[in-house]
């Protein structure tokens, strides 16, 4: 990695159906044309891995399928643009062995790593993250075709803020 | 009761809930807790060529890969009868064991530390692993990530990548390691040694010098006396990737001892109506329901069942601090459920010490690392100690090497009765009628859960957060909300 460079991680677990999306998207993505200082790693961790992953580049985009709680009533396949800043609101820890995205920074930060300023997020709102299968659900998977030209404008947009 | 329904998962990474039913006087009734459940698994192995199990099964879980691929590993030599060529065995093991370093510091420092190092009452924005490193310092938390880094290092050398080896293969494994690679490993696991020997410092400075942590340890509300189970090596000592597995009583007497392999004559499964959670219980002593004793079938699967299912630790400085433990805690079997943590120490001394002894094996750099299957058997069980719980692996193919049927038993499972005891316990313990619940009991009882470290089995990553664990105390006749603390939002 180099000084100035974007990260475009998609996470998933690429045989529990929709949550494969970000996995599909990455894979996708490196078979288009990317802008310079562009890298497209694919992830199925987060936490403290995550951490690691992102050290050391200025900016990161991360793909990843959102199961939403039904109160929220979120359309299948709908993509929602986080910022960091949205996860703020609590250090938790559950059991999940991890720590969330918003720690994980933060702890970057305080260990003094050479951390992204910019990192937002393309969730996809999926309708199946609990059965085994390598199939994307149809409205995921036409979000996945969409989520694609997101990105490139957020990449061509970076680049002219730079 | 009618039966407890799971909302829609806010997230991966396990949904955990907690639902606490008081009476009118104010005093629990029921506790419960639920977990997602991931489906079809089974469908979608059978049919496919059982190597790829060894690839496929640790994606069921982002938090114990290397686990499913050593337990699909081992059940795979045995569907293909094949015998693994030593050194392939030590690579296993010395990979392994590099693993349960890096899983057991995670869980100290960062799930359990900061009920200790913060105190289980503080406030919940601070009881964090930041909230840790404010207290013990930046070089700690700077020598963990190092740690993790390192092991991770040592784990993509043998296991070929990472997150999800790929190296177990029927009769070895895929590489062998060259004299270079050795020697950068010996550095490595010389480092997980001081490491281990550092946090054990740090537990007894934090934890045993506080006295209101000993008692809330040894303290009757966080206290079962069940069955314990755990893997043995020859000489009944403490194995992660080997062994027979054997149960000892509540009064620390031998109850058993098996094959893996004959894992379902010892092993039966309890359903309830209200959860699709199974309660695996031990079929000589049977099932007597949510229970402690000796007449009940109830066991435990996690560090603290190791070390009482064990006679001691086959490495040097575990051992003296396996002894320490038990002689502080008045001695075998330790019942205390919190002790978990401390056992979790002890095993991260001994993960660490077996992994530089294999290191420095001369062996380790034998080139002849696989033995080719010749024959198929059609049909093998793989079990390791996870570090959750005894992991079982059942494969049975066509005799072309098709799955035709599997069927596991993680670690977790093994201890959803005692941790619906040991949550129903500690509820009745701190909550009394009238008391005023807050955060700090809630996390008390939560305490209880996470001593068991549990892992739901499910998918490998976090957003919008980590694991949401919600906790509910509900009226048992209205069934109305009291109160509740939920981790995520």
């Amino acid at each position: 990695m180099t000084l100035g460079s974007t990260l475009v991680l998609g996470m998933g677990n690429p045989i529990l159906s929709d949550d494969g999306v970000g996995l599909l998207v990455a894979e996708r993505l490196r078979g288009t044309t990317l802008p310079d200082g562009v890298e497209v790693l694919q992830s199925e961790v987060a936490g403290l891995r995550l951490l690691e992953l992102v050290r050391g580049f200025t900016r990161v985009i991360i793909i990843d399928a959102l199961k939403s709680p039904a109160e929220v009533e979120r359309e299948p396949g709908e993509i929602v643009r986080y910022e960091a800043k949205d996860f703020k609101g609590g250090h938790r820890y559950g059991s999940a062995h991890s720590i969330g995205l918003d720690t994980a920074l933060e702890l970057g930060h305080t260990l003094g790593y050479d951390m992204p300023g910019v990192v937002t997020v393309f969730a996809i709102e999926a309708v199946d993250v609990e059965t085994f299968g390598e199939e994307l659900s149809p409205p995921v998977a036409a979000a996945a075709e969409r989520v694609l030209g997101m990105i490139a404008a957020e990449l061509a947009a970076g680049a002219d803020a730079a | 009761m009618k039966r407890v329904t799971v909302d829609p998962i806010t997230r991966l990474e396990g949904h955990g809930k907690i639902e606490i039913f008081v009476n009118d006087a104010g005093e629990v009734a029921n506790v419960y807790f639920q977990v997602p459940e991931l489906r079809g698994f089974e469908r979608f192995c059978v049919g496919r060529p059982v190597e790829e199990l060894a690839r496929i099964t640790p994606r069921i879980c982002g938090v114990c890969p290397e686990a499913h691929h050593m337990a699909a590993t081992k059940a795979i030599d045995a569907v293909f009868g094949v015998e693994v060529a030593p050194t392939g065995r030590l690579l296993r093991e010395l990979l392994y064991n590099a693993f349960y370093v890096t899983d057991h510091t995670t869980h100290f420092y960062i799930l359990a530390g900061p009920d200790f190092i913060m105190g289980p009452e503080s406030d919940p924005a601070k009881r964090n692993i930041l909230g840790v490193i404010g207290k013990v310092g930046l070089e700690t938390a700077g020598a963990m990530i190092k740690l993790r880094a390192e092991a991770a290092e040592l784990i993509s050398m043998i296991g070929g990548k990472q997150i999800h080896p790929v190296c177990g293969l029927p009769g070895g494994v895929s590489q062998a390691i060259t004299a270079e690679q050795r020697d950068r490993m010996v550095q490595i696991t010389t480092g997980m040694v001081e490491f281990a020997k550092f946090s054990l410092q740090l537990f007894d400075d934090v934890v045993l010098a506080n006295n209101d942590y000993v008692e809330l340890i040894k303290s009757d509300a966080f206290t079962h006396e069940t069955y314990y189970m755990g893997m043995v090596d020859e000489n009944n000592k403490v194995n992660f990737y080997d062994g027979k597995v054997r149960v000892t009583g509540p009064d620390g007497t031998e109850l058993e001892k098996f094959e893996g392999s004959d894992y379902l004559a010892h092993i039966a499964e309890h359903v309830e109506p209200y959860s699709y959670l199974v309660y695996p219980y031990l079929k000589s002593v049977g099932w007597k329901g949510f229970v402690d004793g000796k007449d009940s079938g109830v066991y435990r699967a996690s560090p603290l069942s190791r070390l009482n299912a064990a006679d001691g630790m086959a490495t040097p400085l575990a051992q003296q601090e396996y002894e320490r433990y038990f002689s502080t805690l008045g001695g075998k079997p330790v019942h205390a459920t919190l002790a978990t943590h401390w056992a979790r120490l002890v095993e991260l001394l001994y993960a660490a010490e077996r992994a530089h002894e294999l290191a420095t094996d001369p062996e380790i750099i034998n080139p002849d690392v696989r033995n080719i299957p010749t024959g198929i058997v059609g049909e093998g069980v793989g079990v390791v100690e996870a570090p959750r719980g005894t992991l079982y692996h059942h494969y049975k193919t066509d005799d072309k090497g098709i799955v035709t049927n599997v069927n596991l038993i993680v670690g977790t499972t093994n201890n959803n009765a005692a941790i619906s005891m040991s949550l129903k316990k500690a509820a009745e313990g701190l909550i009394k009628g009238g008391t005023e619940i807050g955060e700090g009991t809630l996390n008390m009882i939560e305490m209880a859960f996470r001593a068991y470290d549990p892992c739901f089995g499910c998918a490998t990553h976090t957003l919008p957060g980590d694991m949401p664990l919600e906790v509910t105390v509900k009226s048992e006749a209205t069934r109305e909300v009291i109160t509740s603390v939920k981790r995520n939002m």
